[in-house]
């Protein structure tokens, strides 16, 4: 998914922007000098100014190739395949503490894994074992407490 | 002190640390091999461990771990292109560039090799003159330690590539997630959005994982076959032709080892940020500057080099000093104090022994790296034949652990998807990822050093450079600015005067 160097160039520019903005109330040391906002404002605006130059730089070498692949993207099996990803891990943080993770586990890896065209059965015995193995070396081994949720081990 | 060296070789004869060498030295490697996984997080792990163990075996746990975990942080990097620890990343593009050349052999061989020589080098700086290259840091005053890291950050954006610009732009990214958090001047909280977890700042780990675990699962999402390309690894093959490669690039060793146990011995710089540093210096005197990045050896042996050595220097600053060389340093110290050991120049005196155990656990556990990094990587090769559609989400799994792990917070899950999603979304639009994690690591020790030098110098920019060892580090900084423009520069002298 690239976007076109001007687009990139014009966020950075914003987010220079927006660290300094975001600065603006930040207390002074004694005697007025620069405290905890000097090395932030520093950053924003190099970020800003090199932001500049990178979204110059893309205006004089535009590649109008980049809007197209915008309007493909439902059909961009990467990118569908990239959100799945995303979206598990999103609702594994949301669902882990409730159900637990050898559930959650299991269940994240299998979607993904029939998501990238793992045979049902096959992606249902690896997810199994595999979160398995990952909750022996962790929470057994290692002493990481991974959630129990409605599991009781 | 032969008595000394006779006793501590005593302790480590018996059969109990000969067991700890043993399972921390799979242990390292394990956690090296495994992306996400990184030796802070392993070292950290160990420390509920090390509560029932003696001083010294719980030294040599760390040791052993760290040495090998390092090491092993080369095997993805080589395979996959995920850096199996930070320490690894500088190198990762070169490994497995040259991997897809299918001279992967060739590059796990020189990993396990110059880790052992690395690390022997570093070993016996340590053991021979550790007092005096520590008081050589300490003279060090808030200038000094700018534009140490001034330069670290210079070398990032210069050896970033192909462009400088947008490798500036992830650096202050990474600079700016280092700002996020109580500021050290007055502790006032940055850019937290009254979050309490980004109180104590943007945490290097879960971050890395994202940049580097989660942002490259993401971008295998797009291979139609989902499969890696076939490359089996002979594990037999990994030491042909190493002697010669390695004889070629000797000087490089030598210079990257001191570049390493240097940087090492430096409180606050890791391996990862020596391996940066090596790699910096070895593009600079490179005849083939150009196939860096590209699958060049030549980065591997000096930054493979670096980051084994360091590992020992690092060790200097803790043991004489009490000042951590790093974040496993850190801990280290905090297991001697839990043992009732103060670091410092008195445990020479009082325990000299002990002292004497940890110089010569470094040499055993860098020893016994050639052998288990073999077996290591004989058992590695076959992960490169589960299928892609099956390791990618198991990677995923390790990832989301591995980043639950370090505080058992799944705020830091949700920081790792995020900086999946930046790297994902840089490195298609160009924009290197690996600087971002150089700002995050060196950001606060410009920034605390920068404040401390503006504040005790009352905001006189010249008194940065009136230290004669501030001013060569000054001058090295901006020569590593000018560097691409010196050839230009001296062709355009050349033509005037012709």
């Amino acid at each position: 998914m690239k976007i076109s160097d001007t687009v990139v160039g014009a966020g950075f520019v914003a987010a220079g922007a927006l660290i300094i903005a975001g600065t603006l109330n930040y207390p002074s040391l004694d005697g007025g000098a620069p405290g905890p906002s000097l090395f932030p404002r520093i950053l924003g605006a190099l970020m800003a100014a090199f932001g500049g130059l990178v979204g110059a730089k893309g205006l004089r070498n535009r590649d109008t190739t980049e809007d197209v692949e915008w309007l493909l993207l439902h059909k961009n099996t990467a990118f569908i395949n990239a959100m799945f990803v995303l979206g598990g891990v999103a609702a594994y943080i949301l669902l882990v503490e409730r159900v637990g993770f050898l559930l959650v586990g299991a269940l994240l890896l299998f979607v993904i894994m029939w998501r990238l065209k793992v045979p049902t059965l096959k992606a249902a015995v690896v997810a199994v074992v595999f979160t398995g193995i990952v909750h022996f070396l962790f929470a057994k081994i290692m002493r990481v407490p991974l959630p129990l949720g409605i599991l009781w081990w | 002190m032969i008595d000394h060296i006779w006793a501590a070789l005593v302790m480590l004869a018996s059969w109990k640390l000969m067991l700890t060498i043993t399972i921390c030295s799979v242990y390292g490697l394990f956690v090296g091999a495994v992306p996400g996984l990184t030796a802070t997080m392993a070292a950290a792990l160990l420390v509920p461990f090390t509560f029932f163990m003696d001083p010294l075996p719980a030294l040599v746990a760390i040791v052993t771990m760290e040495a090998m975990a390092i090491f092993a942080g080369d095997i993805p990097a080589a395979l996959v292109r995920i850096p199996g620890t930070p320490s690894s990343a500088a190198y990762t593009d070169d490994s497995y560039e040259l991997t897809k050349q299918g001279k992967a052999e060739l590059v796990l061989g020189v990993d396990v090799v110059t880790s052992a020589i690395g690390g022997l080098m570093g070993a016996v700086v340590l053991m021979t003159s550790a007092p005096l290259l520590a008081e050589v840091a300490l003279t060090f005053t808030s200038f000094e330690y700018f534009w140490l890291a001034a330069l670290g950050l210079s070398a990032t954006v210069m050896i970033a590539s192909t462009d400088p610009l947008k490798a500036g732009l992830a650096l202050l990214v990474g600079l700016f997630f280092s700002t996020v958090g109580l500021d050290i001047t007055l502790g006032y909280p940055r850019f937290t959005f009254g979050s309490i977890e980004l109180l104590n700042g943007v945490d290097f780990i879960p971050a890395m994982i994202g940049l580097f675990g989660v942002s490259e699962i993401l971008r295998n999402m797009g291979s139609s076959h989902l499969q890696y390309p076939i490359t089996s690894v002979k594990a037999e093959s990994i030491f042909k032709g190493v002697a010669k490669t390695l004889w070629k690039y000797k000087t490089n060793m030598v210079r990257s080892g001191a570049i390493g146990t240097f940087i090492g011995i430096l409180p606050g710089a890791g391996a990862d940020i020596a391996a940066w540093i090596a790699y910096a210096a070895s593009k600079r005197f490179s005849k083939e500057p150009e196939l860096y990045g590209k699958g060049a050896i030549e980065p591997i042996v000096d930054a493979g080099t670096a980051n084994n050595a360091c590992l020992a220097g690092d060790w200097v600053p803790a043991l004489v000093f009490g000042i951590p060389g790093d974040s496993i340093t850190a801990i280290v110290i905090g297991v001697l104090f839990m043992k009732g050991l103060r670091p410092g120049p008195m445990i020479f005196e009082q325990q000299p022994e002990l002292v004497y155990a940890v110089y010569f656990s470094f040499i055993i556990a860098n020893i016994l790296m050639v052998p288990f990094g073999y077996l290591a990587i004989k058992v590695s090769g076959t992960m490169l034949k589960v299928p892609r559609n099956i390791l990618m989400p198991a990677i995923l799994m390790f990832c989301i652990v591995g980043s639950f792990a370090i505080n058992n917070s799944f705020f830091d899950v949700g920081l790792m998807l995020a900086m999946g999603i930046l790297g994902y979304f840089f490195e298609n639009n160009g924009i290197p990822v690996a600087p971002i994690v150089l700002g995050m690591v060196l950001g606060p020790i410009v920034e605390q050093n920068f404040m401390v030098s503006m504040i005790k110098s009352d905001w006189d920019l010249f008194q940065f450079f009136t230290r004669p060892t501030a001013a060569i580090l000054a001058g090295l900084t901006i020569l590593t600015w000018l560097a691409p423009f010196i050839p230009t520069i001296l062709r355009r002298f050349r033509s005037a005067a012709a």
